[in-house]
């Protein structure tokens, strides 16, 4: 799928600079064909294609996944909000005035290092 | 403090789920618990949107009434729109797929909980911000309309505050949207359960699919283009300004590279939704569906292509191009109908309230898209264009089509949801008031749009044609308010006084039905092999399971 | 449960309704272009009327006719196929081909509306401004610009010679606006920094409301203007008189 989609970009983004010599429409349809790209070659990468993972198997039965680790997953966590917070205060001084930037600045960056400190854990 | 999960295998005794308190809701990163904070949220924001639009209606019901000054009208009509589009429709189909992806696919969790929770945020601050925009000059809000064009966006036109706190707020939905699409991506091509391959996955899923990679591709370059407007405005730029030798042309071509997108962003879950409620109402399989899920990919990618057409009436495209393509996505969306009409073919069709809501979506959208063909004709456009005629197509798309399948999915999953049955009786009422009034709405805005009535005008003269029709218009508003309070009313008396749902009150075809209402944590104790799209559905009935 | 047919009906009979008004809806298109798009209309129209009617008739039909009935089991089940190959790829052909139809019916029109006489008879300079419209006959030496808005007045008025060719020039100094008239089926958007030509032809005498059609901010509902069409003779008149009733101002 994300050949497929890398290829209409590509396609459909040389098909309309020679209609119409548009720069931006151009570049903004080439660069739509790269992103699924990126996204192929992680998947690559990782193995997702070489090996057939459980998921992929048409046979595959829940048991033969048995005591898999999926990951580790976060209860509750308070730092998202108090990241919005931060990136708030951050925007709205650029229009109310920079006296707020290193409030919203700080409180970001404590944001961040308490989401940080959280993945560790 | 985290949790290391392990997949699931042995049945172990259920707990039912603990009723969570104010502040862990707020806090938890649980998925399901996330998904219902976006479509409560998005819901606010529709009745929000929607009482702007009454407001609006009431102005415009008669050529000399003026209830509202002119600036507060423009103010209106710029935050209706945005509202309704970023913080209403998209959100909740977003809200959606976090709490039935990883249901459906047979997973405890979205792949980046923190993150989920983090885009929640994102888009209620972002809420907060373009609601200010509305109020926050003392000249007036934010009026130039939810595209924000150039010249009239700078600040020449639109001094005060308004428009940057509505970038802003603009610029935070982009960043919870592209947080929320790598999220489902992530989760969906990464923690599926064995068995489920990507053609076992229920359609729902798979638009979200789409949808997420429509979201990463077209907020950025609408985020740059706000960006440098932003810069415009504040620091001295000349990007969109002609006296400054910028180009607002280049601004309209950003600008709709995102807005096209963004419409199919605002339907496709919602095909997804009318996808998974046919069949089970049917008691049929899909039909189609390869062919549904290669017109899904069908319309993200040709969705890419059209952005233009929006710009017919401006001279500086090549339109044959932008109208080629914008023919073209007719043709995956008739597949898309074809599919749905299949699957009620010789099936055994139940009239409940999501199956009325998904045959009123059927009814409306098709109109909706018969309509998004003429207007994807460029002469056709430029009579039709900036009128009425265009405000009727994309309602009768997004909310005869989009909010008729957000009831339908309401109807269909508070149940697993909440542990609880809406009222069926009352939904009929709620569905046929909203079907009528709907309609009574938006079909004479074909007519005035036809007749020459342009959008985003406060006022018109009298006994030229417009009169009636906006009457009609306005009473239709009233009908569907009528249904939408019936339909809170449903919900407070259901909550209250609750009838039990069970597991699968329905019998549906997903994976969601097999487990508890509302679900466990981590949703599943065990799970059985996966051999088709419809899993629930095979286990009830192993004699037809392939 | 008739319920689904019963809502079917009045969505058809309004379709209906609108098309016996006469005129399909829309103006008939009081210029030569104008005239060319409502055509293309007329086929858009007609042809979306039997795909309506297919897809609300197989909708219709199955609501009626797959229905669950009181008699039924209620764990009957409908008929359990999955999908037809020859249909599926018959209802994916077809509509490409209506589609192909379609877009060389548009393109061919655009092409004709969108051509740009090399001698045009008479040429107007259309400004637009916040929030009002300035029309110069250049080489007359005529300009009719309309007083500041904020009521339904009147607007300023364009006379045009019936028959022949007018070249309009659009420009904007401000934001972006766009000029529409109804009747004539046309409307071009009118953008800061650039400059834009299209041609009227007028094949109806008359007067015609004409409207700003891109939000141009507080105003913009109020910026109406019109356009009369009259006999070649009488233009010629109208432009001695204006020339000399400017010229004394």
């Amino acid at each position: 799928m994300m050949l497929a989609l890398f290829a209409f970009g590509a396609i459909s983004g040389t098909i309309y600079w020679f209609v119409t010599y548009e720069p931006a429409g151009t570049f903004l349809l080439w660069s739509f064909s790269l992103m699924p790209l990126i996204v192929a070659g992680y998947l690559v990468l990782h193995g997702a294609v070489r090996a057939r993972p459980l998921e992929d198997d048409p046979d595959a039965t829940p048991d033969r996944a048995a005591g898999q680790e999926l990951g580790t997953f976060p209860a509750a966590s308070a730092w998202p909000l108090v990241l919005v917070l931060g990136s708030i205060t951050v925007g709205a001084s650029l229009v109310y005035g920079l006296l707020l930037l290193p409030v919203g600045l700080a409180v970001t960056a404590l944001a961040v290092l308490g989401l940080m400190r959280e993945s560790q854990s | 403090m985290s949790v290391t999960l392990e997949r699931p295998v042995a049945a172990q005794p259920e707990e039912p789920p603990r009723r969570l308190g104010p502040v862990e809701r707020l806090t938890s990163t649980d998925h399901k618990n996330i998904g219902i904070l976006y479509c409560v949220t998005a819901f606010g924001f529709f009745l929000v949107g929607g009482a702007l639009a009454g407001l609006m209606r009431v102005e415009l019901a008669e050529p000399a009434r003026q209830v509202v000054s002119t600036q507060a009208y423009n103010t209106m009509f710029t935050i209706h729109g945005t509202v309704m589009i970023f913080l209403f429709v998209a959100p909740f189909g977003i809200g959606l797929a976090n709490y039935l992806i990883p249901l459906q696919i047979g997973a405890p969790d979205m792949a980046f909980p923190r993150l989920n929770l983090t885009s929640y945020w994102f888009f209620a601050g972002a809420g907060l911000l373009i609601l200010l925009s509305g109020v926050a000059s003392t000249g007036g809000g934010a009026a130039m309309g939810w595209y924000a064009y150039t010249p009239l966006s700078e600040m020449r036109y639109s001094p005060g505050v308004g428009v940057d706190l509505w970038i802003l707020g603009i610029a935070l939905v982009a960043i919870s949207n592209v947080m929320g699409g790598v999220n489902i991506l992530t989760t969906v091509f990464l923690m599926r359960a064995p068995g489920m391959t990507m053609w076992r996955l229920p359609i729902f899923t798979w638009n979200m699919v789409v949808t997420a990679i429509l979201g990463l591709v077209a907020f950025p370059p609408a985020v740059a283009a706000f960006a440098l407007l932003f810069i415009d405005r504040r620091l001295g730029g000349h990007a969109f300004d002609p006296l400054g030798g910028g180009d607002p042309a280049l601004y309209q071509h950003l600008f709709w590279f995102l807005g096209h997108p963004e419409v199919y962003i605002l339907i496709l879950p919602f095909f997804g939704i009318i996808t998974e409620v046919i069949p089970v109402f049917s008691r049929k399989p899909l039909f189609g569906y390869l062919g549904l899920v290669l017109a899904t990919i069908a319309i993200g990618a040709l969705s890419m292509g059209v952005w233009a057409h929006h710009m017919f009436t401006t001279g500086v495209v090549n339109n044959p191009f932008f109208s080629a393509m914008s023919l073209l996505i007719a043709v995956p969306t008739g597949v898309k109908f074809f599919a749905w009409t299949g699957t009620m073919w010789k099936g055994k069709i139940s009239f409940t309230v999501p199956m009325l809501f998904a045959l009123g979506f059927l009814l409306n959208f098709l109109i909706g898209g018969v309509t998004g063909v003429m207007l994807a004709s460029a002469p056709i456009d430029f009579h039709m264009n900036d009128s009425y005629f265009v405000v009727a197509h994309f309602h009768y798309t997004i909310m005869g089509g989009s909010v008729f399948a957000i009831f339908a999915g309401i109807y269909f999953w508070f149940p697993k949801m909440t542990g609880a049955m809406l009222r069926e009786r009352l939904g009929r009422v709620v569905a046929v008031l909203l079907f009528v009034g709907f309609n009574l709405t938006f079909w004479p805005q074909f007519v005035l749009g036809l007749r020459g009535f342009p959008r985003r005008y406060v006022s018109y003269p009298p006994d030229i044609g417009f009169d009636t029709p906006n009457l009609v218009s306005t009473f239709g508003y009233f009908v569907m308010f009528a249904g939408v309070v019936l339909f809170l009313a449903d919900v407070a008396v259901s909550l209250r006084r609750r009838v039990p749902a069970g597991d699968d009150p329905w019998g549906g075809n997903s994976l969601e039905w097999v487990t508890s209402s509302p679900p466990p944590d981590h949703n599943f104790d065990a799970l059985r092999p996966i051999r088709s799209e419809r899993p629930a559905f095979d286990l009830r009935h192993p004699e037809l399971a392939p | 449960m008739r319920r689904a047919g019963r809502r079917a009906a009045p969505a058809t009979l309004v379709l209906l309704g609108t098309a016996c008004s006469g005129s399909f809806g829309m103006p008939r298109g009081a210029t030569e272009q104008g005239a060319d798009i409502f055509r293309l209309w007329q086929i858009f129209f007609i042809a979306a009327i039997p795909v309506a009617g297919v897809v609300y008739g197989l909708i219709l039909w199955s609501v009626i006719r797959y229905r669950r009935r009181r008699s039924d089991d209620p764990d009957a089940l409908g008929s359990q196929f999955r999908g037809n190959h020859r249909l599926e790829l018959a209802y994916m052909g077809i509509p490409i081909l209506i589609v192909i139809g379609l877009f060389a019916a548009s393109a061919a029109v655009e092409v004709r509306v969108d051509a740009v006489s090399s001698d045009p008879d008479v040429t107007v300079n259309v400004e637009a401004f916040q929030w009002g419209w300035g029309f110069t006959y250049p080489g007359e030496g005529v300009t009719i610009v309309s007083p500041p808005s904020g009521e339904f007045v009147a607007g300023p008025q364009m006379v045009l010679p019936l028959g022949q060719t007018t070249r309009i020039v659009l420009t904007a100094n401000d934001v972006i606006h766009a000029f529409w008239v109804p009747d004539f089926l046309y409307k071009h958007d009118a953008i800061p920094g650039r400059t834009f030509v299209f041609d009227l032809t007028p094949t109806r005498t008359g007067t015609f409301y004409g409207e700003c059609a891109e939000f141009c901010g507080l105003n913009h509902a109020y910026m109406t203007f019109s356009v009369r069409v009259v006999p070649p003779a009488e233009f010629a008149t109208w432009l001695v008189l204006l020339r000399a009733g400017q010229a004394a101002a």
